[in-house]
């Protein structure tokens, strides 16, 4: 407190360029000393990569950091560590198998004398927190509020100036976050400062005292909270609608297709919805509200604890993926190299995989329809490669994309299902996706789209159904209500 | 029910033993075994010597999310150069070093192979079991190499205490050495890190490479000072020892509820799940199975206790999805 | 012109081990002009067998992504099964027996692995152990440890004599047997469905999966093809050597995997084929014999077979990276 009136850390003109994306795009913030700094933005918006930046995982392209008065160039995790920047990552930075005071210490075993040592210094942390958990609790074993306590415990071992905590309330019940609410105010009386980023606007009025509004790699605003209403807020942070950047929607929703009821997993709490044909189905929720475990439990990719499943009023059966590929389903799933691509393959036989029933003659595969099936999708689809045989590997995000939604447009399905359809995809290229997604429902198809991207749902769809905590929280038309309407139904 | 389960799969190499203790005080009932005698379990714990003692080394790497499949072979060359320094005429301490330099070569390549080029450890350990068998080999003309030197056949033929095995008393020994590394030291604790979380113990500031290749290291050194106790219990050193060491110790280690996950488990799991392993050896051979049978109880002992820690990393593996996925997007 | 060159270096780096073989061969039959004699070669193809079909299944269960030590058991009990049941159901019904019983053990070493989960290679290697070992104790019991020579036997034994060492002209039968067999799998592998779905299980199974193909049952295929293939090996083994016993199949694992490797098959899966397999049969068999040549010990070509084995596996793990 010593130097009050100049700034804990001061980030100025930063940049962050990934391959073909600006993640950051010349941020300038200044953080006061013992404050509680809120960040928010939407999904994609630049705040994890501007935390990862600060904590050592990514290096900067351009710009200055100063931390403490001092200019830091490169860093690493534990350099920043013990600086005294700490951050609190969504998934938690801890090894489960290990217990709650080893974890503390990890690495510093030496520093702390012995087990004795370090349980003991790990019990004074967490009384000063106000926190019960034992020192000799497997992590594993915690609850997700718990897990936070021994983070926010293994930052004050560094002694940190500053705390980041990177979306902190996603895991936790009403209760445990009012806890976490008067440990934020005691670190703040001890002069710590803390960025805490959220989508949950409520929080952010609640503890904040300065709040940065982030959207597309930018700083859009800066302001104590004070003078913000939420309605701003929310504006800010969705922001852009530049119309031709999406096609006209196109209007034939017909009848009832698909109907989902009393949808139960792990996660999901008696999910029920209707498709209709030629429709674009939109869900919106946050990163873990279970939007896409529902498109997943009705594919059959998780196992659901129980679901009712009826296309044109007949019920089937889906236990495996393969029964709702029979059943007319396909799925373009969200994380496109683990689960959707074999990226060492050639583009073709990425292609043909969904399609080799057809393409199979008394168990042999007709090697030229295969190659006329990969060469019409290559053609339709404007897929970007050398050849039907070039490694997929070597295709951009875009080409890869439409190489999935190729393989199942080959099958000609019912319902498709899009995970994060544009995700990591250049501009142009999202438009011929949308194009291709008012295609498919124009030839009396349907389509399920999940996206983080609010403009895109909010144009592209037919009907919005909005997800928080695995329920389904509110239903919307996009061409009669705002974004703000729709984010406040999916932030819960 | 749940907890039971959990308790169950944990500690799978305690209620192996109960209920082997529990089915031989049951056989007692019919026929006279000599299961329940001192002299039958410290025969037992001098069988299991050998195995336990390279069990040691290899839980090392097991913790640090590796695994040690050439110990069998690194343990019949520790043997043969340690016999072969010693009817040169060189001093003993010097057989040891010797062996225990050639464990130590051995390991620092398989460390380097794993850590530092991230080949598959069960793969890359396994041919390199096969190119040390082959060296052994070459060293003894596939001849046993039996040893002139008297004084290096008692190391451990003799008796301490009276009647206690010198072998027994190597074993824990070594067993208690290795608790305490890996129970009260920073190398020790930082293996547990590296086997339960890479990242997380690469961003605290761990020095990952060095310490899980040195895991290596430390499992070669005593699967060849192993070697040389048990050249010097057969008064020989052969290369037919440790034909099948590297799966039985590996499998013991997981017995005993030292995962190939990596970062559960610990030295006493590791110790008591081989020592399960010649404790069923033992009872069937007291109640008189044939060692055919043997072998096929063996073998579904491994299937079974390998195939329930599957099992439970795929409910695990349900469960967690979200997580996973989630922790796969950060990574990428 | 300019682009000629850069493709033979690429190919040479993808094939380092491969290519060091064949020019060691060349070398051989610079050095030693028997190595080329019609002598040896008749005798390396007589030498040859049972490998090449080991080979042949396990190069279904590494592209598949998995990896199967279980081989050495399935042979050793076929083979047993095989020699124990020519008195009884003659030499047709024994041959036949001894193929189902390989394909029977396949099968339940698929139906475990995928029952119990096992969905990574280190999970597969210890329960195909475990497995192998239980086969082996059967074959142990069954037979009491002794050795069974099927010439003894009082019923016609002429299959395996001709399997053994009959030759059409100069090319011994069990080498056309294999060839049409091999002619097959290659086949399998690159024309049908199942074949398809076994490479693209290797590549990604998340994928494959969420593409409609059914993971549990291809891995159970896989695994019953590497049976059927050890029990074919075991009826070549029995019929070249006329004696089986509970423990014939030992190290046959390892060198299968050696044979996989070095021909170019991926152990990471998804990538390789049979005919690649067979080019690492060849020239370990021949970089066995260069040796016998050259006058190197029988221990000493394990240690060269197991340190090609460590290269090629560290080779073929960078060519990922």
């Amino acid at each position: 407190m010593s130097k009050a009136g100049e700034y804990l850390l001061e980030i100025k003109d930063v940049c962050k360029y990934f391959p073909g994306v600006v993640a950051l795009d010349h941020v300038s913030l200044s953080i006061p000393y013992g404050v509680v700094y809120g960040i928010v933005g939407e999904n994609g918006a630049g705040k994890s990569t501007l935390m990862k930046i600060l904590s050592g995982v990514y290096t900067k392209d351009e710009g200055t950091v100063i931390f403490d008065g001092e200019t830091i160039e490169r860093t690493t995790p534990i350099q920043a560590l013990r600086r005294g920047l700490s951050i609190i990552y969504q998934e938690f930075n801890l090894v489960n198998t290990m217990t709650v005071g080893e974890n503390i210490f990890l690495g510093r075993f030496k520093e702390t004398h012995g087990m004795k040592g370090t349980h003991a210094r790990a019990r004074e942390l967490l009384d000063s927190i106000d926190s019960k958990i034992d020192t000799h609790a497997v992590v594993g074993d915690l609850s997700a509020s718990e897990m936070q306590m021994v983070e926010i415990s293994k930052a004050l071992s560094f002694d940190s100036k500053l705390i980041i905590m990177d979306e902190p309330s996603s895991s936790l019940t009403q209760e445990e976050l009012s806890k976490l609410g008067n440990i934020i105010r005691s670190l703040r009386q001890r002069g710590i400062s803390i960025i805490y980023i959220s989508h949950k606007l409520d929080e952010i009025f609640e503890y904040c005292d300065i709040v940065t509004i982030m959207r597309d790699g930018r700083v859009i605003d800066t302001k104590p909270v004070a003078q913000l209403s939420r309605g701003e807020m929310i504006a800010k942070m969705v922001g852009r609608t530049i119309e031709n950047e999406y096609p006209p929607r196109t209007d034939n929703v017909g009848e009832a297709l698909l109907e989902v009821k009393h949808l139960n997993t792990w996660k999901l709490r008696d999910v029920s919805f209707t498709l209709h044909r030629g429709e674009i189905l939109g869900l919106v929720g946050l990163v873990g509200s279970g939007r896409s475990e529902i498109v997943r439990a009705i594919y059959g990719a998780d196992h659901a604890d129980s679901k009712e499943i009826r296309i044109g009023g007949q019920e089937i059966r889906v236990k495996q993926p393969w029964d709702a590929k029979k059943a007319g389903f396909a799925l373009v799933p969200e994380d496109r190299k683990r689960e959707g691509l074999i990226l060492p393959f050639s583009v073709e036989s990425n292609i043909s995989m969904a399609s080799l029933e057809d393409l199979t003659h008394k168990g042999v595969i007709d090697k030229g329809k295969e190659r006329q099936s990969a060469q019409r999708q290559i053609q339709a689809l404007g897929v970007k490669t050398p050849s039907a045989s070039t490694k997929v590997l070597n295709l951009s995000g875009g080409n890869q994309q439409k190489c999935i939604i190729g393989r199942w447009l080959e099958r000609e399905p019912r319902i498709l299902i899009m995970d994060e359809p544009t995700r990591g995809i250049d501009v142009g290229a999202k438009y011929e996706i949308y194009l291709l997604m008012n295609k498919i429902v124009e030839a009396g198809g349907a389509i399920i789209m999940i996206s983080s991207e609010l403009p895109e749902v909010l144009n592209m769809s037919h009907r919005v159904l909005t997800v928080c905590d695995g329920r389904i929280t509110g239903e919307f038309d996009p061409r009669a209500c705002s974004a703000a309407d729709i984010m406040d139904k999916a932030i819960g | 029910m749940k907890n039971i389960w959990k308790t169950l799969t944990r500690q799978k190499a305690v209620f192996a033993i109960l209920a082997l203790l529990v089915i031989m005080g049951a056989a007692e009932l019919f026929t006279h075994t000599t299961f329940y005698t001192l002299y039958n379990w410290l025969d037992m714990l001098r069988s299991a010597a050998v195995l336990e003692i390279v069990a040691m080394g290899v839980s090392v790497a097991v913790l640090c999310g590796g695994c040690d499949l050439s110990v069998g072979g690194t343990l019949c060359i520790g043997g043969i150069l340690a016999v072969m320094t010693v009817n040169a005429g060189l001093p003993i301490w010097l057989a040891f070093a010797a062996a225990m330099a050639a464990g130590a070569l051995i390991g620092a390549v398989n460390g380097f192979l794993i850590v530092h080029q991230r080949t598959e450890p069960f793969i890359i350990t396994l041919g390199m079991g096969m190119l040390l068998k082959g060296i052994a080999q070459q060293l003894t003309d596939a001849h046993p190499l039996t040893c002139k030197s008297l004084e290096f056949m008692t190391i451990s033929n003799q008796k301490y205490f009276g009647s206690v095995p010198s072998l027994v008393v190597f074993m824990l020994v070594i067993v208690a050495l290795f608790y305490l590394l890996m129970r009260f030291t920073s190398f020790g604790r930082n293996c547990y890190a590296i086997g339960g979380n890479y990242e997380v113990a690469k961003y605290s500031g761990i020095a990952v490479v060095p310490i899980k290749w040195s895991a290596f290291v430390i499992s070669g050194v005593t699967a060849s000072l192993a070697g040389v106790l048990l050249a010097s219990r057969m008064n020989t050193g052969s290369s037919v020892y440790g034909d099948n060491t590297g799966m039985l110790v590996n499998c013991g280690c997981v017995i005993g509820g030292t995962s190939f996950a990596g970062g559960v488990g610990g030295i006493p799991q590791s110790f008591l799940g081989v020592f399960v392993m010649q404790l069923f050896t033992n009872c069937m051979n007291q109640i008189g199975i044939s060692s055919y049978y043997q072998q096929l109880f063996q073998g579904v002992l491994i299937v079974t206790v390998i195939g329930l820690d599957c099992y439970g990393r795929m409910l695990k593996r349900e469960h967690r999805d979200r997580e996973s996925r989630l922790a796969a997007r950060m990574g990428s | 012109m300019k682009k000629e060159p850069s493709r033979i270096v690429k190919f040479i780096q993808d094939n380092l081990v491969l290519c060091a073989l064949i020019v060691l061969a060349i070398v051989t039959a610079a050095v030693q002009p028997k190595f080329l004699s019609a002598a040896n070669l008749t005798n390396i193809m007589r030498q040859l067998w049972p490998l090449p079909f080991i080979a042949l299944g396990m190069t279904f269960v590494i592209i598949g992504g998995f990896i199967d030590l279980s081989v050495v058991g399935i042979i050793s009990l076929s083979a047993v099964i095989t020699a124990i049941s020519i008195d009884t159901f003659g030499q047709v019904g024994a041959m036949a027996l001894g193929i189902l019983s390989g394909m029977a053990m396949g099968y339940l070493n698929g139906v475990i692995l995928t029952n119990f989960g096992a969905m990574t290679q280190a999970e597969v290697l210890f329960i195909t152990y475990g497995m192998s070992s239980i086969y082996m104790a059967i074959g142990l019991m069954a037979t009491n440890a002794e050795t069974i020579r099927i010439t003894r036997s009082t019923r016609s034994i002429s299959l395996f004599n001709a399997l053994g060492n009959g030759t059409l002209g100069i090319v011994p039968i069990v080498l056309i047997v294999f060839v049409v067999i091999l002619v097959l799998m290659h086949l399998f592998h690159t024309k049908t469905l199942a074949g398809r779905g076994i490479t693209l299980m290797g590549g990604n199974k998340n994928a494959a999966r969420l593409c409609g193909f059914n993971i549990k049952r291809t891995m159970r295929l896989v695994y019953t093809l590497s049976g059927l293939m050890s029990a074919l090996g075991a009826i070549s083994l029995v019929s070249r050597v006329t004696t089986a016993n509970a423990t014939c199949g030992t190290g046959y694992e390892t060198n299968a995997i050696l044979c996989v490797v070095v021909g170019g098959t991926s152990l990471k899966g998804g990538k390789g084929s049979v005919i690649r397999t067979m080019i690492g049969v060849v020239l370990i068999t021949l970089l066995g014999n260069c040796m016998n040549m050259l006058g190197l010990s029988t221990y000493m070509q394990t240690v060269m077979r197991g340190a090609v084995l460590v290269v090629a596996i560290w080779l073929d793990n960078r060519k990922q990276l």
